[in-house]
């Protein structure tokens, strides 16, 4: 599904975010992505979602090399691939129902043909009733579910999230990830960075981790890094 | 369609998605953009003073322009009028006696380029000038008549522009019983001459005008494109083109136009309104009837065509600037 080959990033300025980065998560399969702030985990997600460039090595999504991708294709790539954010990234002066209707608007679907996706997709993360409020009026779990809604409401088949528990309590965190597993089970892949090692130690996922830009170990996380 | 996964259907996890027919989406396609237009004439709606604000700019450099159109356009009307007009004196010698006079009178008056002849004789000559002028005892004392006879010849119609009369006056002078002959259309040469002046003069303002338009637009738009930054990343972060993004900034340029064209009406209507009481009182004094002309409804049209074309033309320019150089980061 997501395939890197010698992946490295050197940003204007000489900073090396990521060096000689080599891994493959197949269809269906959930990991983790974890290092210290700083390690690029960040650069790599927006490797996948194109929002950067490699300098070096090849990207690839589903067998499609990612730099035969030109700028104009990129809007195209992310309606394929869900992103989750720390910051949620929700448009304030939009309801939730706006918010999470967004990529059907975008791919051209009326709001009559968008509302029973959306339902559906807010049913899932349990805010089916709060569809009129406006993201200021919930609290910070329930805008990160409502930024989950937006990403599976048009059935990716790729789901990543960008420290999605970074700003929520261990039991919210908790409710978030059995989120993503659930989509994960019907077979959606899902990578997911994050710092938070406790959360990863309790569940048995595959872990990526990076230090310095390099990956440094790809398996199961068995001991949190000191 | 999805670039990546040309199986998306079918792949793992994508449920069933539903596809819409191509008639459907082809349909959509410009009930979307109604609903673009309404909602970015909604969203001007929310900030009614700064958007009022970029509308009166541009319908007010309108007005500027299509009122000194306006002017134009009735100078031109007037000036048309007299020329057609246009008759001509030509003094004879003073030597003639009164039967070559006649036989002159008679020939041009059976050349067909020539509508009608009016012989004006030194007596009546001084008859009139005595009247009219209110010298009249001073020209007793005059030992004789210094007037020379005149012949007034009018031009048949085809021979009425400018130029044709200016010929046929240079022929008539070269018969051997004038002495001289008079178009009295230097003035309408200055006139026109002055008309022309103030056409180059509108073109070049109407362009300037024009072009301050677009640049005001598009600043106004960079600003929209600007505070709204956060909105245009999340959008390209979840899939939309430049071309979506673009597309309400693009139908704001184009209200703005519109909203600043009827304004240019309203504004050269008020105007002409204005100016209208001064210009009769001007053209009683000449004993003419003269209706001033505003802007006919092609010309209304074309000038709210302008406005639109210059709103869009300005976010235009805005768009394609911004909405690229805004990426996530």
């Amino acid at each position: 599904m997501i395939r890197f080959e010698q992946v490295s990033k050197t940003y204007p300025g000489g900073h090396q975010a990521l060096s000689h980065v080599d891994f493959h998560i197949k269809p269906g399969e959930m990991a983790f992505l974890t290092g210290h702030s700083g390690a690029g985990k960040s650069t790599l997600l927006k490797l996948i979602s194109i929002m950067e460039r490699p300098t070096a090595g090849r990207v690839l999504i589903n067998g499609h090399d990612l730099r035969k991708i030109k700028s104009s294709q990129v809007p195209f790539v992310r309606r394929d691939i869900g992103m989750i954010f720390q910051d949620h990234r929700l448009l304030m002066d939009k309801s939730v129902f706006d918010n999470v209707a967004l990529p059907l608007i975008i791919e051209g679907y009326s709001v009559q043909e968008a509302r029973k996706r959306v339902l559906a997709a807010l049913e899932k993360v349990g805010l089916a009733d709060k569809y009129r409020h406006y993201p200021q009026m919930l609290s910070g779990g329930e805008q990160q579910r409502v930024g989950i809604a937006r990403a599976i409401v048009n059935k990716p088949p790729l789901l990543l999230a960008d420290e999605p528990t970074g700003n929520l309590d261990p039991k919210l965190s908790m409710e978030i990830i059995r989120l993503f597993e659930s989509f994960n089970k019907v077979g959606v892949a899902v990578l997911i960075a994050t710092h938070d090692l406790g959360l990863i130690a309790r569940l048995k996922y595959r872990t990526l981790t990076l230090k310095e830009g390099r990956l440094i170990n790809d398996g199961l996380e068995e001991e949190p890094l000191a | 369609m999805s670039l990546l996964f040309g199986n998306r259907e079918s792949a793992a996890g994508a449920q069933q998605r539903q596809k819409l027919a191509w008639y459907r989406r082809a349909l959509m396609v410009p009930v979307h953009h109604l609903q673009q237009a309404v909602a970015s004439l909604g969203e001007l709606w929310r900030n009614p003073f700064a958007s009022l604000l970029t509308m009166a700019v541009l319908g007010l450099s309108l007005t500027l322009p299509s009122a000194l159109y306006v002017l134009v356009k009735n100078t031109s009307a007037i000036s048309g009028e007299w020329q057609q007009a246009s008759q001509m004196s030509l003094f004879l010698r003073k030597d003639l006696d009164e039967q070559t006079r006649q036989t002159l009178k008679t020939q041009w008056e059976l050349d067909p380029r020539i509508d009608e002849v009016t012989l004006i004789t030194k007596e009546q000559g001084l008859a009139e000038f005595r009247q009219r002028s209110g010298f009249g005892e001073t020209l007793d004392y005059l030992e004789n008549n210094p007037l020379p006879d005149v012949l007034l010849v009018i031009p048949a119609e085809s021979f009425r522009a400018p130029e044709k009369a200016e010929s046929l006056l240079a022929e008539l002078e070269g018969a051997r019983e004038v002495e001289f002959g008079k178009l009295d259309v230097q003035w309408l040469e200055r006139l026109q001459a002055l008309l022309n002046l103030a056409k180059d003069i509108l073109g070049g303002l109407g362009l300037l005008l024009c072009l301050s338009v677009v640049l005001i637009v598009g600043n106004t738009i960079r600003l929209n494109i600007l505070s709204q930054r956060e909105a245009i990343v999340v959008m390209k972060l979840v899939g939309a083109t430049n071309a979506f993004i673009q597309r309400p900034f693009l139908y704001t340029g184009v209200w703005y136009g519109f909203v600043g064209g009827i304004l240019a009406w309203l504004a050269t209507a008020l105007l002409i309104w204005w100016v209208e009481s001064s210009v009769l009182t001007v053209t009683e004094l000449y004993d003419t009837q003269f209706q001033l002309a505003g802007l006919s409804f092609n010309e209304m049209l074309f000038v709210w065509l302008i406005a639109v074309v210059l709103g869009l033309a300005g976010s235009y320019l805005a768009v394609r600037r911004h909405i690229r150089s805004i990426e996530p980061q």
